[in-house]
């Protein structure tokens, strides 16, 4: 195989170099326990606390207010638990297409005697935040939408959100992971109170993440144990994860704005391309407000799944909008959440560009696609 | 890669992909679980299978499955393709994964209900 090709960035992302070079001292020299008092413990300490202040200068807070976790799903499940735990009873606002790691939570939340609405979104994926307002209870605990959805891109209206949150005096919780690094927007303008944000979607190593929370927001820990991370997260902090993940923020802040524009290009190209050779094909997600690298396409009465594997076959790294295992297959919960008819739904697969997508390679996956869907359309008897 | 090189063939270049005009027998089975579906088109020449067409909509396996087939019941008796196991659909393309034994379950399905249509047929014409 000559050509391969990654367009699976909302997946993960290659650890950066730079980030790796920062991490390796952590492993041998510098190795000590961060809440140690000696000189080993100490160096741990400094470690921590420059990606600490990377971070918090990144997001324009308090380096106090971060707290590191172990993925994006400890800092989601951190805020919509920890919220609904320090209250103890009463409401939550999610959306319908929120990540896993906040709708079921929620979902094990209305178990537990909460009770949570989950708010509409239109044609683009798009929440009104109208629809926020109007699902405000007298006993609403917390609101919770994700900045920008992973399957098709589309950025929610964080900023009017927060606005009607900050009005009502009702903590506001974004699930940024799809976003942080890469588009810039200003947490405290914004009127949130509680940002969960990730390392492995922006060139930092998996298995650590953040979870940053305006000072007097109140919140219960979810696990117990020594006094890390200020008491919001007990457990030895994962050190060498963390110190690559600060290096990754450092290096993103030097590059977001630049890259973001690369990528809309791109992006806009991938569509340009399949949309002058394929037909029947749509573009799912918002056209203009949306991740920059991500392209979700439709191809109506062709399974995802088989279109995936003639790319893979290719080299070409994408995903499927629906999964069929073990014999049951369900539509992505987001498209069916947008309204899009199950044809269509089925046909739903993802390229999300990265830092090494270069035009080749975009223009490899355009006529690469195009046999692939009219060899897969020639057997299939929809619409034949 | 959890696909044998036969089935990836398969699922490249599918044999006899397609309509027939004027079959002599066809059949369909749906799996309910994911909504894979095989339609399958027989032409059949003293008692025997000349031809086998097939439509599918399903993943990968489902069209490899159904292209392997397509070439595997030519020659048969057709009342041979009424007990076609779905092993034997499974064996053309040299093995399934777990999750995608209903590939071969549905392949099996359509032959057996195109069979069992042509003979239906051919009896009425008696």
């Amino acid at each position: 195989m000559s050509h391969r090709v990654y367009l699976d960035h909302n997946a993960s992302t290659p650890v950066h170099p730079e980030v790796v070079a920062e991490m390796l001292p952590y492993f041998d020299e510098r190795f000590g326990n961060p809440s140690s008092v000696h000189g080993f413990g100490r160096e741990a300490r400094e470690g921590l606390d420059t990606a600490r202040e990377r971070i918090a200068r990144f997001l324009g807070t308090r380096p106090e207010e971060i707290v590191f976790t172990s993925g994006g799903t400890e800092s989601d499940n951190l805020g919509v638990k920890g919220l609904a735990w320090a209250k103890g009873s009463g409401h939550l606002i999610a959306s319908r297409v929120e990540h896993h790691a906040v709708l079921r939570a929620c979902q094990w939340l209305e178990t537990q005697g909460f009770e949570v609405t989950y708010v509409a979104v239109d044609g683009h994926g798009a929440v009104d935040p109208d629809d926020v307002r109007r699902a405000i209870r007298p006993d609403t605990l917390a609101i919770s939408i994700m900045h920008a959805n992973s399957e098709v891109g589309t950025i929610q209206p964080v900023r009017a959100i927060g606005a009607i949150a900050r009005e009502r005096n009702i903590p506001f919780h974004v699930d940024a992971v799809q976003t942080f690094g890469k588009v810039a927007f200003d947490v405290s303008a914004c009127g949130i109170d509680m940002l969960s944000f990730s390392g492995h979607k922006i060139y930092g190593p998996k298995g650590v993440a953040g979870f940053w929370v305006r000072k007097g927001t109140r919140l219960q820990s979810l696990q117990h144990g020594g006094d890390h991370e200020r008491r919001r997260r007990a457990g030895t902090e994962n050190v060498a994860g963390i110190v690559g993940f600060g290096k990754a923020v450092e290096l993103r802040s030097r590059e977001l704005k630049a890259e973001g524009e690369r990528l809309t290009a791109l992006r806009d190209r991938l569509w340009e391309g399949v949309r002058a050779r394929v037909p029947d094909v749509r573009l799912n997600g918002h056209p203009t407000e949306r991740l920059p690298g991500t392209a979700n396409f439709s191809y109506r009465g062709v399974e995802s799944e088989s279109i995936v594997l003639g790319l893979d076959l290719k080299g070409i790294g994408v995903s499927a909008g629906s999964a069929c295992t073990a014999g049951s297959v369900e539509p992505s919960y987001v498209l069916v959440a947008m309204g899009l008819p199950i044809d269509w739904a089925m046909g739903a697969v993802r390229s999300s560009l990265g830092r090494s997508t270069t035009a080749e390679d975009i223009d490899y996956v355009i006529e690469s696609v195009e046999p692939i869907v009219r060899k897969l359309r020639a057997a299939m008897p929809v619409g034949a | 890669m959890r696909y044998s090189p036969t089935l990836l063939d398969h699922f490249l270049n599918p044999r006899n992909a397609g309509l027939m005009r004027e079959p002599d027998g066809t059949g369909v089975d749906e799996f309910e679980g994911c909504g894979d579906l095989a339609r399958f088109f027989l032409r059949v020449r003293e008692g025997r299978v000349s031809e086998a067409r097939f439509q599918t909509y399903g993943c990968g396996p489902t069209i490899a499955a159904a292209s392997a087939a397509s070439e595997k019941v030519v020659g048969r008796p057709v009342e041979e393709l009424l007990n076609l196991k779905p092993q034997e659909v499974e064996e053309a393309v040299d093995g399934l994964p777990d999750d995608r034994k209903h590939a071969a379950d549905v392949v099996a399905g359509a032959l057996r209900a195109a069979a069992l249509d042509a003979l239906r047929r051919r009896g009425g014409e008696a």
